[in-house]
């Protein structure tokens, strides 16, 4: 069967949240990368079928964000678009469907990607206030409208965070940070473990930086156009141990290990991808940077949800009959330190592995080949994104060492895992 | 016959339907047919209704024949012509039965003041839709009943804005104004006219819409009215700057006939529009009228068969203040656009630039918030090449050096597409050379934008030996689509406008080196009705760019360009204009002279100022040199000449342009002032050439020729 070529992809930088992108909107970021992309993969524009973004903030100004992100891009009006959400691994989902829809014969090129504003997350009115503003608005009389006023409380006024709400787990009630704890306790994870991991992942983000300019798209943020963004802004040059173990657990006061330090960051940025099947991508000319061999999801308990990949990886590399130890490079996200130490003591565990079935295709991941230029604990976890730059960051690098094989995979909120199993040649 | 009519239903039609041309208008042959017509229908009893529409596309009337108003010589005649037109539109207006206006495309001038004299004005959404009172911009006033019927119809406050100031409403815009009763869509138009027309009886004429509170006080009292009289002339009066008669005379008609009845009402108006319509800057404005129309229609010499190539996809080379600019007029035009620069910097400078036009385009309700964004989006920098591959245009705007422009064309020769057509931004480098640099000379062509590009209406397309028809074409189409008017001229030095300009910019110079002063200059200048000076407009292009196109006309052209000293002090000093915040003024919050250009200033030899001698000086010297460029055929017709001066200078419209206004002096008379500047400031850039005194040998004019 023709196999899916991921032909070219690039990104914004990555911005902490309410810094240098605090102005542009998801649909802003998502534009700038797939106009880059399209002008730099020299595609033409009306070579593509369909527009699948990730996004996970929804913002209440895009409905359909790909849409939106399609048309200011210039990508005909004729070429329909539609929005993913698998929460953390949205990007991944926009390849995935892509894929889906390639292989079924619906599509023959597809501009993927994924996009976060989490600098714009709007606040929400309470409930009360709300229901306080529509009276107002339906009483006829002075009367009625007074009344409407009378019933408000300096409580209602206080807003509800729309990130904050989007971060908690409404079927187990735990917000995701709470969901590392869980791990970190069950798996004996210390806090000195997860300072160290998270200590390696800026150090080797800064190390990468030139590196990761080759899939960076400098960005030069309006209004002010002030000065050009060319690089991520997460990862800290000086960061130590000693200022790690200075903060304070967020989590759980009193008996946690998850910190800010050891967390992903909140992030705003856009990732593109252009996805075709191999016989089109031959046919227009274009060169694919590799392939996408196969990608699963895999479901697990809410308040785990950071054990995701564990269960995601073996699943996808079942499906292509490969053993975790053939795998070059590996992506898994960092969510938190955690979580992705879980992940790998879970995946060394011949235990766990007989539990679920997944002899054969678990086993050690070296740390020399597992995020190599640095993961979101320094680059950041734009949600809608991540999964999407995880594919882009594992095909450069496999491009760039002459690699074969790699894997990437992602812990999803709401207790899933997501994986996929990427080649060159 | 261009008006029928025809009853159907015991419903009344009148049609406009001009066969001779794509548009209505309403010539003195077409007012009497309607004459008739009226005198018909009003003996009529079986009518219901009777409405005026349009069989034009797009057009509904387009005014009336400017051609007769430029014919009328004698204020009788004037008067005559009006009331004339008056008249009928008071037999429209006195009709027994309801009169419905149907207007689904252009209403104009005397077109409008057709539908005002109707009860019903009903307006379709089609977007071609412009209704208003341009007359003013001729330099006349509404002759048939304008000035008597919309201030009742709008308000006078929104009357004097209309006639004063020529705003030309949309459907929507008018429907706002209260100038039509409806909207109705275009699809099934009969049948939404014909349940209009059915419901009038049971509905009641809609008084105008409610004034507020300010606006009753300043329309309704007799002190709010002197108030509103007085700031409206003020206002009038800071942009006519007492060079047009016209808007100061429709405020005077519009104070005095307030509430007066319609007869005396009308003989005012009558009285007006001749004494407005005899004068030279009526005459004037409708002979630009005439060029501007003329050119902002120019089609290439004989390529009619030659088609332009659709551009979708531009890219800009280089991100200054024209490059940015450029970027925003054509992705304002819906074109994406590749800006390119060596740095992120310059680039980030070029949207911001790009941004601020369009921000203010939102805040003047030009265009909505969310079309802003997406042209802003459609600018895209890069460092590199990429994208190049297709791109159906590129303008290159970078630094003013030829090998620089040269090596930039031989790269884009190799990166853009093969299709696309090069274009340089160059104000006075040769295009040639340039082209001679590229791979396929045909594809090159200069494009010489303005500064400020969105502002400025003239772009001078650069023709050289080698470009080919399918360029022009394409460059012309580019041109218009933008909104700008074109001038087509021959790759000489300095192009039309530059070469006219900068020798005034240095004679200019030169009398500040005979004792005169900045501002004693430019107020001569703005005396005569330029929008600014010579210094001031050299400080708002910036002294840098401006000693440097006079040291590239000086090289090329000869020793009448060779700068005068005090340009190269200024320039040296730092003092670049506007930009720097210093040049030959200091521009803070308000704009004075420089002291320290002042004390720069070597005087060589003295001679007392006279204003109308400098004045003289300098058009003088720009009509000579503008002669010049007939002769070596830079363009091929005096009106290119009064086109570029008026778009790419701000020429004043009312003098009718450069060398409308030598025609006026007369040529024996220019020749003559020229002669005695030659030998009075033995100065050889006075002397006539050859092309003047041909004209005068021939006892011609640059019009008549």
């Amino acid at each position: 069967m023709d196999r899916i070529a991921i032909i070219d992809g690039i990104r914004t930088p990555f911005c902490k949240m309410g810094t240098l992108f605090n102005d542009l909107s998801a649909q802003d970021l998502g534009t700038i990368a797939a106009r880059e992309l399209i002008e730099r993969s020299g595609v033409d524009v009306k070579a593509i079928d369909e527009v699948i973004f990730g996004n996970v903030g929804q913002p209440p100004d895009a409905a359909n964000i790909s849409r939106i992100i399609a048309l200011t891009a210039g990508i005909p009006k004729t070429t329909p678009a539609f929005t993913v959400h698998r929460n953390c691994a949205s990007g991944l989902e926009s390849v995935a469907t892509a894929a889906l829809k390639i292989q079924g014969g619906e599509s023959l090129c597809i501009l993927a990607g994924g996009t976060e504003s989490m600098s714009n997350i709007p606040f929400f009115l309470t409930k009360e206030l709300q229901e306080i503003i529509t009276k107002l608005n339906r009483a006829k009389t002075v009367a009625e409208k007074i009344q409407a006023v009378l019933a408000l409380r300096p409580r209602h006024l206080t807003p509800r965070i729309g990130l904050n709400l989007g971060l908690t787990d409404p079927v187990c009630g735990l917000n995701m940070g709470q969901t590392a704890e869980v791990l970190a306790k069950e798996f004996g994870i210390t806090r000195q473990q997860q300072d160290e991991f998270a200590l390696v992942s800026h150090q080797r983000a800064i190390a990468a930086r030139d590196v990761l300019k080759e899939e960076i798209v400098p960005v030069i943020p309006g209004p002010k156009y002030n000065k050009a963004v060319e690089f991520d802004n997460g990862p800290r040059e000086n960061q130590t141990m000693e200022a790690l173990a200075k903060l304070k657990p967020i989590f759980d006061k009193y008996s946690g290990t998850v910190t800010a330090g050891n967390s992903s960051q909140v992030t705003d940025g856009a990732v593109a991808l252009l996805v075709a099947s191999e016989r089109r991508a031959k046919d227009l000319g274009l060169e694919p940077l590799g392939y996408l061999r196969a990608f699963a999801f895999a479901g697990v308990e809410p308040q785990r949800m950071g054990i995701g990949p564990a269960h995601a990886i073996p699943k996808v590399l079942k499906k292509v009959g490969l053993a975790l130890e053939q795998m070059q490079v590996v992506e898994i996200n960092e969510a938190f330190a955690a979580q992705v130490l879980a992940v790998s003591r879970a995946l060394e565990s011949p235990q766990f592995a007989k539990e679920f079935g997944y002899e054969g295709f678990t086993g050690r991941i070296e740390p020399h080949i597992l995020n190599v230029n640095g993961g979101a604990i320094a680059l950041g976890h734009p949600v809608g994104a991540s999964g999407a730059r995880l594919i882009l960051s594992t095909l450069k690098q496999m491009k760039r060492k002459n690699l074969n094989l790699g894997l990437v995979s992602l812990c999803v909120g709401g207790g899933q895992g997501a994986a996929a199993v990427l080649e060159r040649s | 016959m261009s008006i029928f009519f025809r009853k159907d239903n015991n419903i009344g039609y009148i049609e406009f339907d001009n066969p001779d041309a794509k548009v209505n208008i309403l010539t003195g042959e077409v007012l009497k047919r309607l004459d008739a017509i009226l005198d018909e229908v009003r003996e009529r009893t079986d009518l219901k209704a009777v409405v005026i529409l349009s069989k034009k596309k797009d057009v509904f009337i387009a005014g009336a024949d400017i051609k007769e108003i430029e014919g009328i010589t004698e204020p009788a005649d004037a008067v005559a012509k009006s009331k004339f037109g008056q008249d009928i539109f008071n037999k429209l207006e006195d009709l027994s039965m309801p009169t419905i206006a149907v207007i689904d495309g252009v209403a104009l001038g005397g077109g409008c003041e057709l539908v005002l004299a109707c009860r019903w004005r009903l307006a379709t959404f089609n977007e071609k839709v412009r209704i208003g009172l341009p007359e003013v911009n001729l330099g006349i006033l509404p002759g048939f009943g304008g000035t008597y019927r919309m201030p009742r119809v709008v308000g006078l406050e929104r009357a004097v804005r209309l006639i004063t100031t020529c705003k030309i409403l949309s459907s929507s815009e008018a429907l706002k104004f209260g100038l039509v009763d409806r909207l109705l869509p275009q699809a099934g138009l009969g049948d939404s006219l014909q349940r209009f027309i059915e419901e009038i009886p049971s509905q009641r004429r809609p008084a105008l819409k409610k004034k507020t509170l300010q606006q009753r006080f300043l329309e309704d009292t007799f002190l709010g009215r002197y108030i509103f009289f007085w700031e409206a002339r003020r206002a009038t009066r800071a942009v006519a700057k007492g060079f047009y008669p016209a808007p100061m005379k429709v405020l005077d008609v519009l104070e005095a006939t307030y509430g007066q009845p319609r007869e005396q009402v009308l003989a005012l108006e009558r009285k007006g529009f001749s004494e407005l319509v005899l004068t030279d800057v009526c005459k004037n404005l409708i002979k630009v009228f005439y060029l501007s129309e003329k050119y902002k229609k120019l089609s290439g010499p004989d390529a009619e068969n030659v088609v332009a190539r659709n551009v979708e996809k531009a890219a800009v080379l280089g991100a200054g203040v024209m490059g940015g600019g450029i970027a925003q007029l054509l992705s304002a035009q819906g074109m994406s656009v590749r800006l390119k620069d060596v740095n992120f910097d310059a680039i980030g400078k070029g949207l911001k630039a790009a941004r601020k036009v369009f921000d203010q385009a939102v805040a003047k309700k030009k265009m909505n918030a969310a079309e802003a964004r997406l042209r802003m989006a459609q600018i895209t920098g890069t460092l590199d090449y990429s994208g190049f591959n297709k791109v159906d245009l590129v303008i290159e705007a970078v630094v003013e050096n030829i090998e620089i422009k040269k090596k930039v064309f031989l790269e884009l020769s190799r990166v853009a597409s093969p299709q696309a057509i090069l274009a340089t931004n160059t104000s006075a480098l040769s295009v040639t050379e340039m082209a001679q640099a590229a791979r396929e000379p045909s594809r090159v062509v200069g494009l010489h934008f303005f500064n400020p590009v969105h502002r400025m209406p003239l772009v001078e397309i650069v023709k050289t030996p080698f470009t080919s028809k399918e360029t022009l074409v394409t460059a012309l189409a580019l041109v218009k689509r933008l909104g700008k008017t074109p001038v087509i001229v021959k790759d000489v030095c300095g192009f039309l406008v530059n070469r006219v300009l900068l020798g005034y910019l240095n004679e200019a110079g030169r009398m500040l080196e005979e004792g005169a002063s900045v501002t004693q200059i430019d107020n001569t200048i703005t005396a005569f009705g330029l929008p600014m000076g010579p210094f001031a407009l050299t400080d708002e292009v910036g002294t840098d760019v401006g000693i440097k196109v006079l040291h590239v006309l000086h090289s090329g052209l000869g020793e009448r360009f060779k700068p005068v000293e005090i340009f190269e002090k200024v320039h040296q000093a730092g003092f670049l204009g506007k930009k720097s915040g210093k040049g030959f003024y200091l521009h803070g919050r308000s704009r004075s002279p420089n002291p320290q250009v002042a004390s720069m200033i070597v005087v060589k030899k003295r001679r007392p100022f006279s204003a109308p001698e400098a004045l003289e000086r300098m058009m003088l010297l720009m009509v000579n040199e503008a002669a010049r460029c007939l002769e070596e055929k830079v363009v091929d017709e005096a009106a290119a000449v009064d086109v570029g001066m008026i778009m790419g200078t701000g020429f004043p419209p009312f003098r009718g342009g450069l060398l409308r206004y030598a025609d006026h002096l007369g040529i024996d008379k220019v020749v003559e002032r020229l002669s005695h500047f030659e030998e009075t400031l033995s100065g050889e850039r006075f002397r006539p050439c050859g092309l003047l005194l041909d004209l005068k040998n021939k006892g011609t004019n640059f019009y008549a020729a």
